[in-house]
């Protein structure tokens, strides 16, 4: 934990602004924009659970969105059809997707570089398939909806603390992992996996035990989501949704814990502005990956690093 | 739901051929397909995530030279050579411009430039065609349908799987009969090794690259009297690809091939024998192959 107690007194005072203008926003915003940066909030841990397996544990799953889509699609199956509380059901979501993501991890972590991300690849579209199939129980092509939080907590500003909350808990949570012991077993595993089993590292182990987080967490993140919007659309586990989280995270920096958030809060607002200009917000933002992966390849926090 | 369908037909041999052929059709541009997706990934380890799209594109090129209502022969054989040839230059030109700089790169990189054209090129065929679904019609000759084998078949299927073979056979003669064909096949199991021995690696690189965006091209132009040209044609494609080179072994030219073969089959019978079931098989099979043999039927473990 030491390099969270020798942070400089400049990034405490950073986290404090952050903090701050994070809570104040209902104040002074409107709901779409209060709906906007939920959104932020919700992309930056499900950008920071993708990072977790890229950035810190050297995994590059094609199909991490399968967790992000189970999520929503247990909330939304267990208030819709189970007739659960939406909290109840918001609780429930990551440990679905823990579940499916260990059953994944059992057979990724042995696998390396692109048969990873192809097994990853493959359970996403068999997730994907099934759901949008499914019609009776998902809804198939046209999710389903109805999802809204009963009471006082229904509200888009109780809707933006609560996710709020959760993420900072999450984000705090994975923090400390990245920090700890372990996080330094997955780091090593991720430079050199030969040389870590060699002293002692179960690199499968560590492989596996971050692939279960990232899926819990990455659940949770899209649990939250089927709650803002009040419904789940299958393309939220389509292969082109699985590239947001890995825009977000090389947009932000890969190198940094805090990248993927950065990443997330410029993805999330670019798009929002975009799209109220032109149709063709895929085009753009196409050119800005391309763009980024030629000239700042370490991102945002990497350019203003040096 | 009832997953299993009728099973009467299983001794139907009428239907048994009908299906075989209409499988070995769809396998034949779904190889073409692969073959190139699997050649790119053999030499410069980049998974083109794009090559789905530069299959539409493909199409659209076919599409704007053949328009709804031709029926020339002639028409048609020049938008699929003008197809193929644009979509190779594509592909040479963006070797160039983009991929060139990054092979030396982390895989998400590569990833992020293939996926950035993905988004780039959905958008472009909106601006460029407009958002309607086009069709045109099948050139005089090919249509209507043959007897063969006793089995009445499409005259465009057999069309299809007769350019699949000619394909096939020309590729493999380049790769296993031809100087570059060595120089390709030398890339995919050691490109520094070739480096070191004087070889222009480079360029091999800018012309595989080329060379699978033109079949992704010509499948393309091949498919427009049989699919919608729409700006959604591409995902399908490009995930049956991804089972095929996946199933067969990522980097091997039999893989392609006998997984083309495979998945056209599966597709074929799969849809008579249990509809349900048949939309998801290639990704089970996708992930127990992953699962228990990596690197494919056909490819070599790292």
């Amino acid at each position: 934990m030491g390099s969270v107690r020798t942070a400089g007194l400049s990034v405490r005072l950073a986290l404090i602004i952050v903090a701050a203008s994070a809570l104040l926003i209902p104040a002074f915003a409107g709901p779409f924009w209060v709906f906007v940066a939920i959104e932020v909030v919700v992309f930056a841990l499900y950008a920071v659970t993708f990072n977790l397996l890229f950035g810190f544990g050297g995994m590059l799953p094609f199909g991490h969105a399968a967790f992000f889509g189970l999520g929503a699609y247990a909330v939304a199956v267990l208030v819709k059809k189970a007739a659960w509380h939406p909290l109840l059901a918001l609780g429930a979501a990551p440990f679905a997707c823990a579940v499916a993501a260990a059953f994944v991890a059992v057979f990724c972590v042995r696998l390396t570089g692109i048969y990873l991300g192809m097994l990853s690849f493959a359970f996403q579209m068999l997730l994907y398939t099934v759901i949008f199939k499914w019609y009776s129980l998902t809804g198939g092509d046209d999710g389903l909806s109805g999802l809204a939080v009963p009471g006082l907590l229904g509200r888009p500003e109780a809707l933006y603390y609560l996710s709020l909350a959760l993420v900072a808990v999450s984000l705090a949570f994975l923090w400390r992992l990245v920090h700890s012991p372990f996080g330094k077993g997955l780091q090593a595993a991720k430079s050199n996996p030969h040389k870590s089993a060699a002293i002692g590292i179960n690199v499968a182990l560590h492989r596996g035990i971050a692939f279960v987080i990232a899926g819990a967490f990455a659940g949770l993140a899209g649990a939250l989501f089927a709650l803002a919007n009040q419904s789940v659309f299958p393309g939220w586990l389509n292969w082109t949704a699985s590239a947001v989280p890995i825009v977000m995270t090389v947009l932000g920096g890969v190198h940094s814990f805090i990248g993927p958030v950065i990443g997330s809060a410029v993805y999330v607002v670019l798009q929002t502005v975009l799209t109220g200009y032109t149709e063709y917000w895929a085009l753009i933002l196409g050119a800005l990956v391309i763009g980024i992966v030629m000239l700042m390849p370490e991102g945002i926090m990497g350019y203003f690093r040096g | 739901m009832d997953f299993i369908a009728s099973l009467d037909w299983i001794t139907d041999p009428t239907v048994l051929a009908r299906q075989f052929m209409a499988g070995l059709s769809n396998g034949a541009l779904l190889f073409l397909v692969a073959a190139g997706l699997s050649l790119i990934f053999g030499v410069s380890r980049i998974i083109n995530f794009a090559h789905g799209a530069v299959y539409m594109l493909g199409a659209y090129f076919a599409w704007t030279v053949v328009g709804a209502a031709s029926r020339s022969p002639l028409i048609f054989a020049a938008a699929i050579v003008f197809s193929t040839l644009a979509s190779f230059v594509f592909g040479v030109l963006f070797e160039i411009l983009f991929l060139r700089r990054i092979y030396r790169s982390d895989q998400a990189f590569q990833l992020l430039v293939t996926f950035g054209l993905v988004l780039i090129l959905g958008d472009a065929v909106r601006l460029i065609w407009g958002r309607e679904e086009n069709s045109a019609l099948v050139p005089a000759g090919l249509e209507g349908a043959t007897r063969i084998l006793g089995v009445v078949m499409p005259t465009y299927r057999m069309f299809l799987i007769a350019v699949g073979a000619a394909v096939c056979i020309v590729l493999w003669l380049v790769l296993y009969r031809s100087r570059i064909g060595v120089l390709i096949r030398a890339a995919t199991v050691d490109r520094e090794m070739l480096k070191a021995l004087g070889v222009r690696t480079d360029r091999i690189f800018t012309l595989v690259f080329g060379l699978g965006c033109g079949l992704a091209g010509l499948a393309g132009g091949l498919s427009v009297p049989i699919v919608s040209v729409g700006p959604g044609l591409h995902s399908q494609v490009l995930i049956e690809a991804f089972a095929v080179v996946v199933i067969g072994g990522m980097g091997s030219f039999p893989g392609a091939l006998v997984g083309a073969f495979l998945l056209g089959q599966a597709n074929a019978f799969g849809v008579l024998a249990a509809p349900a079931l048949a939309i998801v098989l290639p990704f089970v099979v996708m992930t127990l192959v992953l699962m228990f043999r990596p690197w494919g039927l056909f490819g070599r473990p790292d």
